[in-house]
C-alpha cells in the first residue's frame, strides 16, 4: 500500500510536468496544426533560465530573497524567458511557412529543435546543471510536508503538483472566458472563417504560442527542481509531452491534463512494479495502442474529411 | 436498358445533419444526366458518396451490378467511375501529360521493381500510357496538344484546367464520368465549348455522364433528364422543360412567398 | 482566366499575329511562357544555364563517379578515402530519405533506425555471435529486405498516414529501435546484440571467398571505396528508373494531392508504404556497407543528430531532386569535416561570408562600404580594446591556419573569456540577425557592418573552440534557414501550390 501511494504521488508530479508541456503542444496544435517539435526543446531552456536566475539570486546555498520569493521569481524568470522565445520561434521559424506543405514548419519545427538544444550545449557545455533543491531553506522542500500513513509528501512535490494545477486552470479560465480565449477557439475551429470575422489571426497565433512556451518554461523549472537538466533533456521530454497530448486528444486543452496526468501514472507505476529499464518502451506502445484504436485520444473528435 | 448506377435508399449524414436523405437515383448506359439545386442541395455529397469518398449511413450504391459499399476510392475509380472536382484538383507541379498518365495508375501492372529492370513488358505498357494520355489530350482538340504537354499544369489558363482534369478522369477508362461543374468560372464561349465537348464525350467516348451544373442553359442544352436535389431530396426528375417548370424547383431556387415575407 | 478570348479580339485585329514570329502577346502559349521568360538568367550565365539544361542526367552522374574512382589517386592519404567513403554512405542514406520525404511528401523521423537495423542484420549474419557467416552477396539484401520489411510493418499501423502520424509513429519507433538495441544485452535474459557496448569483430567484405581487408598497414583500403560507388551507382540509376515510371508518377500525384490521386484510381496508402518502404531499404544498405567496415556496431551510432544530418543534406539540396540530394550530402558532410579543424573552419567561414556578401550586394558601392565598414570597425575596436588592456586582446586564434595572423590583429580575442560573454555575444547575435530580416533598406546596410564583426567575434570566441556543438547548431540552423529562405532547396524545382 505505501509502494502503491509512494507511487502515486511520483506519478502525479511526473504527470503535472508533462500535463503543462502537452498543453503548449495542444495549444499550437489546435490553432496552427502544428506539432511543434522544438516545443520539449523550449522547455529545456526553461530549466536554464531558471537555473540562471537562482544564481543570480545568489544560488540555493544562501539566496538573496525569502524561499517562496525565490521560487516564484525563477519560475516567473523562466515562464517570460521561454514566452519571448516562443515568440521569437514562431515569427522567424514558422510563420513565413503558413502557406507552404504541410511537410515544411514540421521540418522547420526540427531544426529549431536541433538548435536550441546544441545552442545551450555551445554556450554552458554538455555537464548537467543542478538547482541543488536540498541546499534550499534547509532541506525544508524535501523534509516538510505531510504524511499519508507511513509516505511523507514532501513540500515540493506539493508545490508542484497544487502549482501545475493552478496554471492550468488559469489556462482554461483564459481559453474560455476572456476575448482572446474565444478568439483562440474561434480560430482553431476554422482560420479563415475567424479571419473573415475579423479575429487577428497572428495574435491569437503569437499568443497560443506565449502561453504554450510560458507554461513549458515553469515546467522546467519544476522539473530541474528535481533532478538535474542537461541541454539533452528537450528531446526526450517533448517527447513525452507529445505523447500526453496525443493520449488525450491533441488540441484538446482537458485532454493535454488528462494525458499528462495518465502517462504519469502510467510511467511511475511501470517503473514501480515492473522494470525501469523497458519504461519508456511500454509509454510508446501506449502511445501506438491509442493510436490506433482511438487516434483522436479521450477528448479529441474524429475529423471530417473535407473534398 | 438496365441502370449503370444506382443508388438505393442512400443517406448520409454528419454529425446528425441529413445531407442525403433516403435517395433514389438511377443512370442508365449512355445516358447524360444533370444534378441542379441549389447551394448546399447536397450534389457534390452525392459525388462524394459515389466515389467512396463518404461511406453512406443507409442505403446501397450498385454499379454495373455490383455494391460499392465498403470500397476505397481508388478500387471504385478502377471499377469504372471517374470524376472531376468542383474546386480544381490538379497535380500541379507536373507535367500537362503527366496528369493524365499518373490515372492510368489503376488499370496498369508495372511495379517499382519491373521499373529499375526496364522489363520489356513494363517498356511496353510504358509506351502504352503514353499513347493513351496523348490521345486522351487530343480529345480537346489544339487546346492541350504541342508544346504544352511538356508545360506544368499550373502554367494553363482556367479553361485549360477543367478541360485537363476531364482528360485525366477519361484516362482511367471509366464507363461512367461524374462532372463537378465543368462549365464553372467559363465566360459564354467557352461554356458554349464545354457544352458541345460533353455530347461529344458521349459519342465519341462512349462514356455515361452524371453532371452537376449550375448554368441552366448547359443543362438544357447536354442533358437528357434532370434532377433536382434541395436539402437532400429529390424535388424533381425528368426532362430539362418538365424539372425547370416544376414549382417545387422554383420554390426551392427562389423561395416560396410565404418564406420570403417570413 | 479569359486570355482566350483576348487572344481571339488580338488575332481578329491584327491577322496573322499570331503565326508570325513567336507565340502572340496575350494567346494561352505567350502567358505560359512567361514564367519561364522571367525565370531565364540573361547574360553569360543564362547561356550557361541553357548549356547544361540539355546535359542528360547520367553525364552528370557519370561525371560525379569519375571524380569519386579518381580520389584515390589524386591522394595517396587513407584520411581523404576514409571521408570518400563515409561521404557516399551519407550520400546513399540522403539518397534513401530522398524517396520517402522528396517523393513521398512524407516525414520519416525514424529514418536512422533503419540504417540501424540494415548495420545490425549485417552484424548478427556475419560474425561470431551466433557463428553465422554469410557471403555479403546473401547478407546485402538480406539486410535491405530486412529493412524494406520492418519498415512496412512500422508504417501500417498508421492507417491514417497523414503527416504527423506517421511522424510520430516513426518517432516512436526510433525510441523503441533505441531502447531495444542499447537493452540488447538482455532480452528476456539472453545476450542478442551486445546493448551498450554493441557488436564486435565483425566481418569484413568478402567477394567470391576473397575477404576485403579493411585497411593494410593502418591505410584505409581502396576497394572498400569502390564498392560503396557501385552501389551509389545502382541505387542512383534504379531510383531514377523508378521515379520514371508508373510508381513515380503516382508518388508525384499524390504528393501534389492525395484525394485527387486517390479518385485517380491510385491506391494512397500503399503507395505511401511502399515508399517508406523502399527508403528504410535503402538505410539498410547503407547500414551494412558502414558496419562492415567499422567491424562494429554500436547502439550510439544512430542518434538523433544523424537523422537531423540526412534531414539537413536532404532539404539543402532539394527534397525532390536526386541530384540535388547528391549535392547537399557531399556539401553538409565536407562541411562536417571541415568545421573539426578549426583553421579550415576559419578560413571556410570568412571564405563563405565573402561569397556571401557579393551574392547578396552583387559587386557595387554598397559592397565596398559594408566590407570596408566592418574592417575600419574591426581595426578600431581592436585598438581601442588593446589600448584599453592589453589581455583583452591577449588571446591566440585558437586552431591557427591561413587566416590566423590577420585575425588576430582584427578580431577582439580576449586572454581569458569572462564566463557571461559566450552566452551573451551568442544571443545578442542570434537576435541581431533575426532582427536584421526584418528591416530593409539602409538601415539593414548600416547594421549588417556590426552584425559582421559580432560574428566574427563570437565565431572565434565561442563556436571555434567548440567545434562539437558548432557543427549541429550550424546543421540546425541550415534547415530552418533553407527551409524559410528557399524551401526547394539548391537544386529543386520551385512549386507552386495554391494558384
Amino acid at each position: 500500500m505505501d509502494t502503491f501511494i509512494q507511487l502515486t504521488l511520483n506519478g502525479l508530479t511526473l504527470g503535472s510536468v508533462y500535463a503543462l508541456i502537452a498543453l503548449g503542444y495542444s495549444l499550437v496544435y489546435g490553432i496552427l496544426k502544428l506539432l511543434n517539435f522544438a516545443h520539449g526543446d523550449v522547455f529545456m531552456v526553461g530549466s536554464y533560465v531558471g537555473y540562471g536566475a537562482l544564481q543570480a539570486l545568489g544560488g540555493s546555498a544562501n539566496p538573496k530573497v525569502p524561499l517562496w520569493l525565490l521560487l516564484v521569481l525563477i519560475t516567473l524568470a523562466a515562464m517570460v524567458a521561454c514566452a519571448l522565445l516562443g515568440v521569437a520561434i514562431e515569427r522567424f521559424a514558422y510563420r513565413p511557412l503558413r502557406n507552404a506543405p504541410r511537410i515544411a514548419p514540421l521540418i522547420s519545427a526540427l531544426g529549431v529543435s536541433f538548435f536550441l538544444a546544441y545552442s545551450v550545449q555551445l554556450m554552458f557545455g554538455a555537464q548537467q546543471r543542478d538547482y541543488d533543491a536540498f541546499s534550499l531553506g534547509e532541506g525544508t522542500l524535501f523534509f516538510s510536508g505531510f504524511d499519508i500513513g507511513n509516505v511523507r509528501i514532501p513540500l515540493l512535490r506539493i508545490i508542484i503538483i497544487v502549482s501545475a494545477f493552478v496554471l492550468m486552470v488559469a489556462l482554461w479560465l483564459l481559453v474560455t472566458k476572456t476575448r482572446i480565449g474565444k478568439a483562440m477557439r474561434a480560430t482553431s475551429y476554422d482560420r479563415e472563417a475567424a479571419a473573415m470575422m475579423g479575429i487577428n489571426i497572428d495574435r491569437v497565433i503569437v499568443f497560443a504560442f506565449v502561453l504554450g512556451s510560458a507554461l513549458a518554461g515553469a515546467a522546467g523549472v519544476m522539473f530541474a527542481l528535481r533532478a538535474p537538466t542537461a541541454a539533452t533533456i528537450g528531446f526526450i521530454a517533448g517527447l513525452k509531452g507529445f505523447t500526453a497530448a496525443v493520449i488525450g486528444g491533441i488540441g484538446s486543452i482537458p485532454g493535454a491534463m488528462a494525458g499528462g496526468l495518465i502517462l504519469g501514472l502510467a510511467e511511475a507505476f511501470t517503473q514501480g512494479y515492473i522494470s525501469t529499464r523497458w519504461s519508456d518502451l511500454l509509454v510508446f506502445v501506449l502511445l501506438i495502442t491509442f493510436m490506433l484504436f482511438r487516434p483522436q485520444g479521450l477528448f479529441g473528435k474524429p475529423d471530417i474529411k473535407k473534398v | 436498358m438496365a441502370a449503370l448506377l444506382e443508388l438505393k435508399g442512400v443517406s448520409m449524414s454528419f454529425g446528425g445533419l441529413a445531407v442525403i436523405d433516403d435517395l433514389d437515383l438511377h443512370v442508365d448506359e449512355g445516358e447524360i444526366v444533370s444534378v441542379i439545386g441549389p447551394n448546399g442541395a447536397g450534389k457534390t455529397t452525392l459525388f462524394n458518396l459515389v466515389t467512396g469518398v463518404y461511406e453512406p449511413t443507409a442505403g446501397d450504391i450498385v454499379f454495373a451490378g455490383e455494391s460499392l459499399k465498403g470500397l476505397p476510392p481508388h478500387k471504385i475509380t478502377r471499377k469504372g467511375i471517374a470524376r472531376t472536382f468542383q474546386t480544381l484538383r490538379l497535380f500541379l507541379n507536373m507535367s500537362v501529360r503527366e496528369n493524365v498518365m499518373a490515372a492510368a495508375y489503376g488499370h496498369t501492372k508495372a511495379g517499382a521493381f519491373r521499373a529499375m529492370l526496364r522489363t520489356p513488358g513494363q517498356r511496353r505498357e510504358e509506351r502504352g500510357i503514353r499513347e493513351l494520355a496523348e490521345k486522351r489530350l487530343a480529345f480537346f482538340g489544339e487546346r492541350l496538344m504541342g508544346y504544352r504537354w511538356d508545360q506544368p499544369a499550373y502554367s494553363l489558363s482556367y479553361a485549360n484546367r477543367r478541360r485537363l482534369e476531364i482528360a485525366r478522369a477519361t484516362a482511367t477508362n471509366p464507363r461512367l464520368l461524374l462532372l463537378d461543374e465543368p462549365a464553372a468560372g467559363m465566360n459564354p464561349s467557352e461554356t458554349h465549348e464545354i457544352t458541345q465537348l460533353i455530347g461529344k464525350l458521349r459519342s465519341e467516348g462512349g462514356y455515361t455522364i452524371l453532371v452537376i451544373e449550375h448554368d441552366m442553359h448547359v443543362v438544357e442544352g447536354i442533358s437528357d433528364r434532370v434532377i433536382a436535389l434541395d436539402h437532400g431530396i429529390k424535388i424533381a426528375e425528368g426532362s430539362f422543360a418538365e424539372v425547370a417548370t416544376s414549382p417545387r424547383v422554383v420554390e426551392a431556387y427562389l423561395g416560396t412567398k410565404a418564406a420570403v415575407t417570413k | 482566366m479569359d486570355d482566350e478570348t483576348r487572344a481571339r479580339d488580338y488575332e481578329e485585329a491584327v491577322p496573322g499575329a499570331a503565326t508570325t514570329g513567336g507565340p502572340a502577346i496575350g494567346k494561352d502559349e505567350w502567358v505560359a511562357r512567361s514564367g519561364e521568360r522571367r525565370s531565364r538568367r540573361g547574360g553569360i550565365l543564362g547561356k550557361l544555364d541553357e548549356r547544361l539544361a540539355v546535359v542528360p542526367w547520367w553525364t552528370w552522374l557519370a561525371l560525379f563517379a569519375a571524380v569519386v574512382a579518381l580520389l584515390p589517386v589524386g591522394f595517396e592519404s587513407g584520411y581523404v578515402r576514409r571521408i570518400a567513403f563515409d561521404t557516399l554512405i551519407y550520400v546513399l542514406l540522403a539518397l534513401g530519405l530522398n524517396v520517402v520525404v522528396g517523393w513521398g511528401g512524407l516525414l520519416d523521423l525514424g529514418y536512422v533506425a533503419f540504417f540501424g537495423v540494415g548495420a545490425y542484420t549485417y552484424a548478427i549474419v556475419s560474425s561470431d555471435k551466433f557463428d553465422i557467416h554469410l557471403p555479403f552477396v546473401l547478407s546485402l539484401p538480406l539486410a535491405a529486405i530486412v529493412g524494406a520489411v520492418v519498415g512496412l510493418l512500422v508504417g501500417l499501423p498508421s492507417r491514417r498516414l497523414s503527416g504527423d502520424y506517421l511522424a510520430i509513429v516513426t518517432l516512436f519507433f526510433f525510441q523503441i529501435f533505441l531502447t531495444v538495441s542499447n537493452n540488447s544485452d538482455s532480452i528476456g535474459g539472453r545476450d542478442i546484440a551486445g546493448g551498450p557496448n554493441g557488436l564486435i569483430n565483425i566481418d569484413p567484405l568478402s567477394i567470391f571467398g576473397h575477404e576485403l581487408k579493411t585497411s593494410t598497414d593502418g591505410i584505409f583500403n581502396v576497394a572498400y571505396l569502390y564498392v560503396a560507388l557501385v552501389m551509389f551507382l545502382v541505387v542512383y540509376v534504379a531510383l531514377r528508373l523508378v521515379d520514371d515510371s508508373r510508381t513515380g508518377r503516382a508518388w508525384r500525384s499524390l504528393r501534389e494531392d492525395p484525394l485527387a490521386a486517390e479518385m485517380m484510381g491510385m491506391p494512397v496508402n500503399w503507395l505511401k508504404l511502399l515508399a517508406f518502404s523502399f527508403g528504410a531499404g535503402v538505410a539498410a544498405l547503407s547500414g551494412t556497407l558502414a558496419t562492415a567496415l567499422n567491424g562494429s556496431v554500436f547502439p550510439q551510432t544512430f542518434e538523433f543528430p544523424l537523422l537531423i544530418t540526412v534531414y539537413t543534406m536532404v532539404i539543402l539540396g532539394g527534397a525532390g531532386s536526386q541530384a540535388g540530394v547528391v549535392i547537399g550530402a557531399v556539401s553538409i558532410s565536407v562541411l562536417l569535416e571541415v568545421l573539426r579543424e578549426p583553421g579550415d573552419a576559419r578560413f571556410l567561414f570568412y571564405v563563405i561570408g565573402l561569397l556571401a556578401l557579393v551574392t547578396a550586394l552583387k559587386l557595387s558601392v554598397r559592397l565596398a562600404a559594408v566590407l570596408g565598414g566592418t574592417l575600419a570597425l574591426g581595426f578600431a575596436l581592436h585598438a581601442l580594446a588593446g589600448s584599453h588592456d592589453g589581455a583583452w586582446t591577449g588571446g591566440v586564434p585558437n586552431g591557427g591556419g591561413r587566416l590566423a595572423g590577420w585575425v588576430d590583429g582584427w578580431v577582439i580575442i580576449p586572454k581569458a573569456l569572462a564566463g557571461w560573454i559566450p552566452p551573451a555575444s551568442y544571443i545578442a547575435l542570434i537576435c541581431v540577425v533575426l532582427g536584421l530580416t526584418l528591416v530593409h533598406g539602409r538601415l539593414r546596410l548600416a547594421l549588417l557592418v556590426p552584425t559582421l564583426y559580432l560574428a566574427a567575434f563570437v565565431w572565434e570566441n565561442v563556436m571555434l573552440v567548440k567545434p562539437e556543438p558548432t557543427r549541429f547548431v550550424l546543421l540546425g540552423a541550415i534547415l530552418v534557414g533553407v527551409m524559410v529562405a528557399r524551401p526547394e532547396g539548391l537544386l529543386g524545382e520551385k512549386r507552386v501550390e495554391i494558384v
